[in-house]
């Protein structure tokens, strides 16, 4: 699993709450209010004040070098910024210079420092930075950078790079995409447990490559829609729990998530792939549906979330437990309906890990609430997703309440190893 | 290619716009000098010694115990061509590195990044303390020693090209205004004849030399609202004067009145206040090359902010003549400050010129012959297909524009 550090190792660098050694377990540290100064006292703890959590979240960080990509792995921040961009660029030299710049800015901002001068000294200085997220701290900042199909056409000689099968997703029942929502060449998401610090970070990313790349499309996320280890499971706008049954185990990640030797690429062995959908849901009609075909409709119950055949949330839904009574014996949990549809015990064990979060953007053209999910999901391999899609796509009930209106596919190279690599320097080599 | 206007200033101006070539943004760096651990090395101290022609400093920049550090080989070198080649190993907080006297910037690399191979620059100094600047750093200023005479009075071209620069630019925007004078008074005189097709077309014909140097008449205060005003900026109970009100008379109403004929008249009266306020300008050679490159920027703001929304020519549809005429003022401001800015940095020189000839290339694409101002009207079908492709071009160019100013900057 990530490892969780405190950002106070490289405090000189950070301004925030300076002196804070805070994360869980700093105990016998007294945090001072933001800016103050930790006074150590190891003979009487103290209890952990609202103050100190806020502080603690604020300054959670997560390393940026490793074997894998942040943002997966990670237990889901609460908000989401995922952007994706097309290389206007007309050369590999600027590309390769936008995939350096971006590495090392990103390694700056997961660390909650900023790119670079949000105050320039000379009055004729542009700040480097854009400055809102000074002083915010790191707040578990996480940013994961994918390579659309399309990165490896003919523009840049990227050809012999391309994952074996890597291609845009097939056309699936079910949607009716929006090219303003579908597709790029590269993608960045978000994560942090605030939103104008992830916002910060994209805004900065795409600030810094202007010349080089233009911003395809861009979904705020927020009350992280999955769930990570430990941590309970939130809802969806359809006020159901998701994620109940979502990856969390060493040996699912292995099999199911992280990509081998099978891309036929280097740069992918301990990548994976993202698969971004946005989808709207048709909310106004979906709260008027009576509660029992909602919870038909998902297979489970809408408080605690438990499958139809069990009490609570975690018991393991019996796909095969028929209805008391009546000669057509109907599955007590009905075999359209979406966890039966999604479960692995009915995909031949496939799985997926969801990083999904809600979103809304006011109204849409014919004035419904336009929101939704910002689908996220990341596995071994997009056939993963499109197998359960297509399933999902022909018969889930849930289908006559939501639309997927965008679309992307993103191959997630693995982690970088130090501070001087670069995501993608294999390509210019 | 965008018309220019007359340029009778010509002799003193560096080379203009026409036929520049395609330049694509090339990292330098490739292919040049291996990069040097210096801090493994340990600093050697004393002075570097010349090869090539040129003082060499390698300059690491690297991570020295935990914090971003820039690393010089030498502190040191005797006066003459001094060249500076820098490579990032690991020290993602670090960007840049420049060379400065006092706070001037003298020379610099952008992009130094980590991973990528090392670039550099190479400035002629005379004996003297300058500072390397590696902002982002633990350590951002380091004192830098160049010992010995002035080899050449080289060390001065910077300043003396920035010098022609601004006079260059001095007799552009006199250039414009003389020609703004003219077709004032074409508009004056169209305008009381009655004619409002003939109207039409002066009115057209005059805009441009006004938004080409724009930021100028910006600088008084009173001036560019007394002629250049949209109807959204009128403060409630204040007259509206200058182009704008006319442009509704004659795009709009369709019919000239004795209110349009005292608002042509205002125009050739504040036009020629414009005129003598520049001229003093020139006289005085009053321009400072960090003018030139915000008003470079400022035309920039002014073609996203009010003619790619469609406001600035809202009852002619001329925007996009507007918008060219922003460009060309940007550029040519741009143009007399680049041999100096060649010097200081060359790459981003380069890269402020393709992003030019990008934009220039799709304004070509929106040139009609028959339409009034020579470019297609700016209705409000092209404005929803075309405004978000406009405004990316534009920050693409503007990114890199901004920076140059801090760079020539005299103070």
């Amino acid at each position: 699993m990530t490892e969780i550090t405190p950002a106070a190792d490289k405090l000189s660098r950070r301004r925030f709450f300076s002196g804070s050694a805070a994360v869980a377990g700093a105990g016998g540290l007294v945090l001072g209010a933001a800016g103050g100064v930790a006074v150590a006292d190891a003979a009487a703890p103290a209890p952990v004040s609202e103050a100190d959590r806020l502080a603690e979240r604020a300054s959670l960080t997560y390393p940026f070098y490793g074997e894998h990509q942040g943002g997966i792995e990670t237990p889901p921040q609460d908000h989401l910024v995922i952007t994706a961009f097309d290389v206007t660029a007309l050369t590999a030299v600027e590309l390769q210079l936008v995939l350096a710049k971006w590495s090392a800015a990103m390694s700056e901002l997961t660390a909650g420092s900023p790119v670079g001068k949000v105050q320039p000294e000379r009055e004729h200085g542009i700040p480097v930075d854009t400055g809102e997220a000074t002083d915010m701290g790191p707040q578990g900042l996480t940013l994961t950078l994918g390579f659309g199909p399309s990165l490896f056409d003919g523009r840049f000689g990227l050809e012999k790079f391309k994952p074996m099968d890597f291609a845009d997703l097939p056309a699936m029942a079910g949607e009716s995409l929006d090219p303003a929502f579908t597709g790029g060449d590269l993608c960045i998401q978000a994560c942090a447990n605030d939103p104008q610090v992830a916002y910060h970070a994209v805004r900065n990313l795409a600030r810094m490559a202007r010349t080089s790349v233009r911003t395809k499309w861009t979904v705020l996320g927020f009350g992280r829609a999955s769930a990570g280890a430990e941590q309970a499971t939130p809802r969806n706008l359809m006020g159901f729990k998701d994620g109940t049954r979502n990856i969390q185990e060493a040996a699912d990640f292995s099999d199911q998530v992280w990509v081998g030797e099978e891309a036929g690429q280097p740069w992918m062995v301990g990548g994976s792939y993202l698969v971004a959908r946005k989808i709207h849901m048709l909310i106004e009609t979906w709260d008027e549906d009576p509660i029992g075909d909602q919870q038909s409709i998902f297979g489970r119950t809408k408080k605690e979330g438990a499958p139809l055949t069990g009490t609570k949330e975690h018991d393991v839904p019996d796909f095969h437990a028929v209805q008391a009574g009546g000669t057509a014996k109907e599955p007590i949990i009905a075999a359209n309906s979406h966890i039966a549809l999604a479960a692995h015990e009915n995909n031949n064990g496939t799985k997926i890990l969801r990083r999904g979060y809600n979103f809304t953007d006011g109204l849409d053209s014919v004035g419904r609430l336009d929101a939704g999910l910002m689908f996220l999901s990341f596995q071994r391999s997009p056939e993963q997703f499109v197998a359960l899609q297509r399933k999902l796509g022909k018969s889930d009930r849930l289908n006559e309440y939501i639309r997927h209106v965008g679309s992307g596919v993103f191959a997630v190279p693995a982690g970088l190893p130090a501070a001087g690599s670069y995501y993608g320097k294999e390509f210019f080599a | 290619m965008i018309s220019f206007a007359p340029r009778s200033f010509r002799s003193a101006a560096p080379a203009v716009l026409a036929g520049m070539a395609v330049l694509t943004l090339s990292l330098s760096a490739c292919g040049s000098a291996a990069t040097t651990d210096n801090a493994a090395n340990a600093l050697k101290g004393g002075a570097a010694t010349v090869s090539n022609g040129a003082a060499q400093i390698a300059v690491s920049v690297e991570k020295v115990d935990g914090e971003d550090a820039c690393v010089p080989e030498f502190t040191s070198a005797p006066a003459g061509p001094v060249t500076f080649t820098i490579a990032n190993k690991d020290a993602s907080a670090v960007s840049e590195v420049e060379l400065l006297s006092d706070k001037r910037i003298l020379g610099e690399r952008e992009n130094v990044i980590p991973g990528l191979k090392s670039v550099s620059f190479t400035v002629t100094l005379t004996g003297g303390e300058y500072q390397l600047y590696c902002p982002g750093a633990s350590k951002e200023y380091q004192p830098f020693t160049v010992t010995g005479a002035a080899a050449s009075a080289a060390a001065n071209g910077v300043s003396d090209l920035l010098k022609q620069g601004t006079d260059g630019y001095a007799k552009y925007v006199s250039g414009q205004v003389d020609s703004l004078v003219l077709a004032a008074a074409a508009l004056q005189a169209a305008v009381d004849s009655g004619d409002v097709t003939a109207s039409q077309k002066a009115y057209a014909e005059a805009r441009p030399f006004f938004e080409r140097i724009e930021p100028v008449a910006e600088s008084f205060p009173d001036l560019d609202p007394a002629l250049d005003l949209r109807v959204a900026d009128v403060e409630p109970g204040t007259e509206w004067t200058g182009f704008h009100p006319l442009e509704k008379d004659l795009f709009e109403a369709k019919a000239i009145t004795a209110s349009s004929k005292a608002l042509a008249a205002g125009i050739v009266k504040n036009v020629a206040t414009l005129k003598t306020l520049t001229a003093e300008l020139e006289t005085n050679a009053s321009y400072k090359p960090e003018e030139l490159a915000n008003g470079a920027s400022g035309l920039l703001e002014e073609v996203q902010s009010s003619k790619i929304t469609g406001e600035e020519e809202a009852y002619s549809k001329l925007d996009l003549v507007d918008f060219a005429a922003n460009i060309e003022g940007s550029q040519q401001a741009f143009e007399y400050l680049k041999p100096a800015l060649n010097e200081i940095d060359a790459t981003l020189t380069k890269q402020i010129s393709g992003q030019f000839e990008t934009v220039n290339t799709a304004l070509d694409g929106y040139k009609d012959a028959n339409a009034l101002g020579g470019f297609k009207a700016y209705t409000d079908e092209l404005k929803k297909s075309d405004a978000a492709k406009l405004t990316a071009l534009i920050q693409s160019l503007q990114a890199p524009l901004a920076k140059i100013a801090e760079k020539v900057a005299t103070v």
